[in-house]
């Protein structure tokens, strides 16, 4: 906003050319990946651009040189529902339990959300010992699974208890007052009202396993994630094929965060607007 | 199930079976050795609005959650038309409740919160919306019944807040603090529909509040509560004009309170002594304290009158000397502060015509004199260790 003068402050300024440098730092090599995805047949791994096709996707689909890109993603997506969906059911059911202030609840919740200070990898090979030494198979849907849950549970109860510790008591009292039971309570009244939270438990569950490298690298087992096959990829494979991948992954993140956001603006949508 | 259970689903008001509530020593304790409210005594009549009036944490939302079936009292007994409701959920009382901030459900329409109960009684789509609107019909907002609650005004959701409760078809509402969420203009308003509401409705209203007018103007049965306790239980009139401890005197406002030595008495009147030497007389009453004793007095504050005084001359019966620290208009009349001494400041309110006739300000020696008949003898002595809660809100 300019001042009554007109003129602004050098630190005006300033700023604005930091911001630029952190938005295109931000967005820089997004923007790159995405461009040289579309590399032509002779083109190399940087700039220039040469020839633009979609052959690298189309290796994607049709692996040769590359890995098993289709694979990985088919491992890493349910992974990534299962973590979604256990720690929707996690966080809401502990989020009601913390809401009464039960005899150990605060060293519960710092056991709980310790996990997030504990480094990724080295949590990692601890999951990996514990399974040799139990003698069970590392899976990407036991051990990875288990590893996944460590990273994204606090997350989902950290929001939740956020969501819950806000709702006012005297909701469920109406509703209690008005002759609801406790489950249609819960389902007609708490439910609803804390439905935006649960989508951002759900938002974060999904995109910290989808996304994650360091708790999965020796707990995946034989086979890969996506993850995991993008980083082989990196170190083995030297051609536009990696950017198509990222290309193709990032739209993919993009699309699951706009579903969630666009789900939550229209319950919002619903409840201020005229209907 | 008996008739009186049955009584609250019923549409028709003569069906509507008694509304009069019951505590007997009902003690409520949220911590062991400590007690939210002890040994409450209290018979709500049928039909009546009662006023739960006191400072916060006095326990008089306390009460009204046990009887709305919130709490479950520690100890004691509470019917409501004669049953006993202890254990009972809300429903089966034949209560509902307002809450302090409404507790509208964000999430649904006006027309949907006030079709909840009919919901959760199973009652099919078009028949409870149908009843909704007419229970919104009767607020005047049904024009507003596809808003969601965000979108009223405060007065708005008070009146569906209402509706809400009242399509329970209760024979007791309990509001909590109603009207402390509005503005001045709105609460007024409100106020004077609550009150019509309820003498159309002719149900038992309990009313939770901590302000003075809004009892006085609304109850037929003031409750004033004090850490715990009631200390009286009885008609506005009654209270203001006859406040039997100190506590409620000042709580209610309108009284001075004096405290002294019981002298003897002659006749129908008693005589008090203070320990500043002042004198001063009141019908004795039915059981006047015996002689020797501490008693307390309360001199109604309009009944006063004021004196310039120029000698340190004896101070005569009915009267206190004392200095001017503040004037206050207040309309039609006067507040004049006086600093006599002693702990609590001796207000005296003059009548506008009087105050003209002799201006005071601050500063002047004057006396402040009554007659004994505007005096009362109270049934506690002050003893300086009740509350002294929002002195002087009212005027």
């Amino acid at each position: 906003m300019k001042t009554s003068s007109g003129r602004r402050p050098w630190t005006f300024y300033a700023l604005a050319a930091f911001f630029a440098l952190f938005v295109l730092f931000l967005y820089g090599p997004m923007i790159s990946v995405l461009v040289l995805a579309f590399q032509g047949p002779s083109g190399a791994l940087d700039f220039p651009l040469r020839n633009p096709s979609l052959i690298w996707f189309a290796e994607l689909a049709h692996p040769k040189g590359t890995g098993d890109v289709i694979g990985a993603f088919n491992r890493s997506l349910p992974l990534a529902l299962i973590v979604m969906v256990l720690s929707v059911l996690m966080s809401v059911t502990a989020g009601f339990a913390f809401r009464r202030r039960f005899h150990g609840a605060t060293l519960l919740f710092y056991t709980a959300v310790a996990s997030l200070i504990a480094p990724g990898l080295v949590l990692s090979i601890g999951i990996l010992v514990m399974f040799r030494f139990l003698d069970l198979p590392a899976a990407w849907y036991s051990s990875a699974l288990g590893a996944h849950l460590s990273w994204a549970l606090p997350f989902g109860l950290l929001i939740m208890f956020a969501v819950l510790g806000r709702l006012n008591p005297s909701y469920e009292e109406a509703a209690y007052d008005l002759g609801a039971s406790r489950w249609r309570t819960v389902r007609d009244v708490v439910l609803p009202i804390v439905f935006p939270g649960i989508i951002a438990v759900a938002l974060f569950g999904f995109t910290l396993s989808y996304d994650e490298f360091p708790r999965t690298w020796l707990t995946a087992g034989t086979k890969n994630t996506l993850p995991l096959e993008i980083w082989t990829m990196t170190t083995n494979v030297t051609s536009p094929a990696l950017y198509a991948l990222g290309t193709v992954t990032t739209i993919f993140s993009f699309l699951l965060i706009g579903l969630a956001l666009g789900s939550i603006l229209v319950i919002q949508r619903r409840r201020s607007a005229q209907r | 199930m008996n008739e009186a259970m049955l009584a609250p689903d019923s549409t028709r008001p003569s069906d509507r079976a008694s509304g009069e509530i019951r505590l007997v020593d009902v003690t409520k304790s949220f911590a062991p050795g400590s007690y939210a409210v002890k040994d409450i005594n209290l018979t709500i009549p049928d039909g009546s609005y009662c006023c739960l009036l006191g400072p916060s944490g006095c326990g008089k939302t306390t009460i009204l959650r046990m009887i709305a079936g919130h709490e479950t009292p520690t100890s004691g007994e509470i019917t409501i038309g004669g049953q006993s409701v202890v254990g009972l959920p809300p429903v089966r009382r034949g209560t509902a409740m307002m809450f302090q901030s409404y507790a509208l459900f964000p999430h649904l329409s006006v027309l949907d919160n006030v079709a909840f109960y009919l919901k959760m009684r199973g009652v099919g789509k078009d028949e409870r919306r149908r009843q909704a609107r007419a229970m919104l019909e009767r607020v005047q907002l049904d024009h507003l019944r596809d808003r969601v609650p965000a979108q009223l005004s405060g007065g708005q959701q008070q009146r569906v807040a209402l509706a809400r409760s009242l399509i329970t078809n209760p024979r007791v509402l309990l509001l909590d603090e109603p009207l402390s969420a509005l503005d001045e203009f709105l609460r007024l308003r409100m106020r004077g529909e609550l009150k019509s509401l309820q003498a159309e409705l002719g149900i038992t209203f309990v009313h939770v509040t901590h302000t003075q007018p809004e009892a006085i103007a609304l109850a037929d049965l003031v409750v004033v509560m004090d850490t715990g306790q009631i200390d009286q239980a009885a008609p506005a009139s009654t209270i203001f004009n006859q406040p039997t401890t100190p506590y409620v005197a000042r709580f209610m406002g309108g009284q001075n309170v004096l405290t002294g030595k019981v002298e003897g008495q002659s006749g129908e009147l008693l005589r008090m002594r203070t320990a500043e030497g002042w004198t001063f007389e009141m019908p004795a009453g039915q059981s006047p304290p015996a002689p020797g004793t501490t008693a307390s007095a309360a001199i109604r504050r309009d009944r006063v009158t004021l004196r310039k005084r120029d000698a340190e001359g004896a101070v005569p019966a009915n009267a206190v000397p004392g200095v001017v620290e503040a004037t206050e208009y207040q309309g039609s009349y006067i507040k004049v502060t006086l600093n006599t001494g002693m702990v609590h400041a001796f207000v005296a309110n003059v009548g506008d015509a009087a105050y003209a006739a002799e201006p005071v300000v601050a500063g002047d020696a004057v006396l402040a004199s009554w007659l004994p008949a505007d005096v009362h003898v109270l049934t506690k002595p002050d003893l300086g260790d009740a509350g002294v809660p929002y002195l002087d809100i009212s005027h």
